[in-house]
């Protein structure tokens, strides 16, 4: 038995430092994720922390047929739209509406030359290919993952990964020759 | 991994975050306020016994022999229509008379032909004074 099963039964049993254990890993990536989908840094937090506690009350109901971090990332996904509310499902809306300075994940972004792709991507694309793009190439997770945590269809996740990325490299070429032109 | 994989696997990467102090302990005293929901108990499948099993096959047997008796038994009630005597339906035809009534009209004719031909005949022999 793994030790991530192992702590997950002793979870299940009423473990809260078992729990505490098995999911310090995951806090950061989630909160990571969490962040590019909120409007502030204390709204993903609070996510974050939703997400782990719906996590423990509901550990019985998890199937260790899954990967643990796909089931998470399944609840962190969904609590986050519910803190957005119906009226901001559109994360490129969200991204409109946000100033840089105020902009959580401008703030979290390293210094760089280079613009980071994920503020791009939150602008090109819509919530469910974003978190796809994003737990496809963030995360590595398979497309049989991802299809599971945004309970779509492989043929679903897969067309819209391409699409996902055509929209970015065309935004990427588009500015490269933006670049070029301005010398 | 090609490069734009990288690059956003990279920029993930420079998104910097942690887990504060503060809300660490947050989550930690909100996971011991919270109490993990008891794993609901599935009803147990019902365990037949073996003769379960003998009982629903007899049954079942019993029920198509049943079946096949009552479809056999009840056959010979359907009344099935008298035997047609052919030979007495078909009315029976005098053939001679029959044909002396089609080649009746046929036979005066030929014979009125044979007449006109032996008039024209001696009608030319007188003719030509033989």
């Amino acid at each position: 038995m793994s030790d991530e099963l192992k702590l997950i039964n002793a979870a299940k049993a009423g473990s809260a430092d078992a729990f505490a254990d098995l999911v310090r890993a995951y806090r950061e990536r989630l909160l990571r994720f969490l962040l590019t989908r909120s409007a502030s840094y204390a709204d993903a937090e609070d996510v974050l922390q939703d997400t782990l506690i719906a996590a423990f009350r509901y550990l019985h109901s998890y199937d260790p047929r899954w990967r643990f971090s796909t089931w998470l990332y399944r609840i962190a996904i969904r609590n986050a739209a519910r803190l957005r509310g119906p009226e901001l499902v559109d994360v490129g809306d969200m991204g409109d509406l946000r100033d840089e300075e105020n902009d959580p994940l401008q703030q979290c972004i390293a210094d760089s030359e280079s613009d980071n792709l994920w503020v791009s991507a939150r602008q090109l694309l819509n919530d469910e290919v974003y978190a796809a793009m994003w737990l496809r190439y963030a995360e590595d997770m398979s497309v049989n993952d991802i299809s599971k945590t945004l309970d779509r269809s492989a043929s679903w996740t897969k067309v819209n990964l391409m699409r996902g990325r055509r929209a970015l490299e065309s935004h990427m070429n588009g500015a490269a020759r933006q670049s070029e032109a301005y010398g | 991994m090609d490069k734009l994989a990288r690059q956003l696997h990279d920029d993930a990467q420079r998104i910097e975050v942690a887990v504060s102090d503060e809300l660490d302990r947050r989550i930690e005293a909100s996971l011991r306020a919270v109490t993990p929901e008891p794993e609901k108990s599935r009803p147990a499948p019902v365990a037949r016994p073996p003769l379960f099993w003998w009982a629903s096959t007899i049954t079942g047997v019993a029920a198509a022999v049943a079946v096949i008796a009552i479809a056999n038994w009840r056959a010979p009630d359907r009344s099935e229509p008298p035997p047609v005597n052919v030979v007495a339906a078909i009315p029976s035809i005098d053939l001679k008379a029959e044909t002396a009534m089609l080649t009746g009209p046929l036979q005066e004719e030929l014979d009125r032909l044979q007449s006109d031909l032996k008039k024209a005949e001696e009608k030319v022999k007188r003719d030509i004074g033989l």
